[in-house]
């Protein structure tokens, strides 16, 4: 079995999510104790973007949204790698 | 530059600018510059709602057993809101469409226009239902200052945009005297115009609706006005997607992925695009005022309301490249987010019916005519 990925948010959040996971991103960042910024959670309003300093995501639906150089749409995305991020 | 709607000159819409460049003429979306106007045009088509299909008749009793603070606050905010779905519901159109120059923007630009228009349909829909006669509330719009005072800021970078179009598209560029005034018509004083509207619609869109629609879902949080709720659902579910198709617009523009001019003035203007969103801010905070000068709602207050107004503010100016200008990071009205959630719009089972049995009425109608000669 693959080893869980580290996701860090705002250098004070650290938690694990599954190599394979079924939850968003933004349903992970929840899960443990985010205060995330979310509308639509489907891609499109953008609300939920966040800054990422270092990691992969890959999206399981193409956001609407204008994704700007650096963001992610964590409502529509799950991680690749270890994950560094502003929130 | 005279327009044309159908300009006969051989032009390549894959190299035209979003806007002032050739004027469109095939409607073609097999070959796209900026392929994501026609992404918004199929989820705003997928959005398709009528406000019929939402019963609102609950609403009534709730409405007249609310105090008079909060009548004024519910009334006040639908004036508003008929306020700026009326100015949304032509001004696109009549703004962009003359300027436009790719067929995927200019179709964007129509259906989003169009989901505009539902939106004052609902309005109509809303208030009859309270009032039998709601002329009165209507009325009240053309003569009540404090949404006259936001009338003119929300319009005024429309009618300059377009009263500067109009002068190019009729007497070219130069200097234009009418009735004694002066104007300068180039290229460049018509992009910074579009400009400076596109961030006016951009603010518009992106938190003038939002002190009305925390009003709306503080009541639907203590189970009053839920019909109505749910059409400001549906709306505030379009205006997402409305604000999507702006904040793409001013960063392509800022990105450089579109005309290199209007990269030019984005950067040149940063001060005055941020100043239009700032006072938008500043005058709905005022809003928040007014509503609650004869006192508040229960769940709600104007520092409340503030405080989301600069919230969401932040979340706005950061999608398109402003510094985000305010102290309040976290979000004051968390319930707010379930309503703005987009899968749990959802009509009631009964609501369900009523389009089904219309799809199913379209459904026979056709039928009826297409087999009307045959022996079936
Ligand atoms: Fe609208
Ligand atoms: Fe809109």
């Amino acid at each position: 079995m693959t080893k869980p990925l580290r996701v860090k948010v705002n250098s004070d959040v650290l938690f694990e999510v599954p190599a394979q996971s079924d939850a968003s991103l933004l349903q992970s960042m929840e899960q443990a104790g985010v205060e995330a910024h979310f509308h639509c959670r489907s891609g499109f309003c953008g609300a939920c973007r966040t800054h990422l300093i270092s990691g992969e995501v890959a999206y399981t639906t193409e956001p609407l949204a204008y994704v700007r150089r650096g963001d992610i749409l964590p409502c529509v995305c799950v991680a690749l790698s270890d994950l560094e991020l502003e929130h | 530059m005279k327009y044309s709607t159908f300009n006969q000159a051989l032009v390549n819409p894959l190299i035209e600018p979003m806007f002032f460049g050739n004027s469109v003429n095939v409607a073609r979306y097999d070959q796209q510059r900026h392929s994501i106007f026609e992404k918004l045009i199929e989820k705003q088509l997928s959005f398709f709602w009528r406000p019929e299909e939402v019963d609102v008749s609950r609403d009534r009793v709730d409405f007249h057993a609310m105090s008079d603070s909060e009548k004024h606050i519910f009334i006040s905010n639908l004036k508003y809101q008929t306020l700026l779905d009326s100015v949304q519901g032509r001004s696109p159109n009549i703004a962009f469409l003359p300027i436009v120059s790719l067929p995927e923007l200019e179709t964007w630009i129509e259906t989003w226009s169009f989901s505009e228009t539902i939106h004052s349909r609902s309005y109509t829909h809303i208030l009859r239902n309270l009032f039998g006669d709601p002329s009165e509330v209507f009325d009240d719009i053309m003569v009540n200052d404090e949404i006259k005072k936001r009338a003119t800021d929300i319009s005024k970078y429309y009618d300059d945009l377009i009263f500067h179009t109009q002068l190019w598209q009729t007497q070219g560029e130069g200097d234009i005297t009418i009735d004694g005034e002066t104007y300068t018509v180039t290229p460049r004083e018509l992009k910074k115009k579009l400009f400076l509207c596109m961030n006016s619609v951009n603010a518009l869109e992106a938190i003038r609706f939002y002190v009305s629609f925390a009003c709306t879902f503080a009541f639907a949080e203590r189970e009053m006005m839920e019909g109505n709720s749910k059409i400001i659902r549906l709306i505030a579910r379009d205006e997402n997607l409305h604000l999507t198709s702006t904040q793409h617009i001013l960063n392509l523009w800022q990105y450089g992925e579109d005309d290199p001019e209007m990269q030019e003035i984005a950067e040149e203007l940063k001060d005055e695009a941020l100043a239009i969103f700032t006072s938008a801010v500043e005058q709905e905070k005022k809003w928040a005022h007014y509503l609650f000068k004869n006192g508040s709602m229960i769940g709600l207050n104007e520092q409340m309301l503030c405080q989301y107004v600069e919230y969401i503010a932040n979340l706005r100016m950061a999608a398109i490249g402003l510094e985000p200008q305010y102290d309040q990071t976290s979000n004051p009205l968390p319930w707010m987010n379930k309503y703005l959630v987009s899968d749990n719009v959802q009509v009631a089972p009964q609501e369900a019916e009523i389009s089904s049995y219309l799809v199913g009425q379209i459904d026979s109608e056709v039928s009826a005519t297409d087999f009307g000669d045959y022996d079936l």
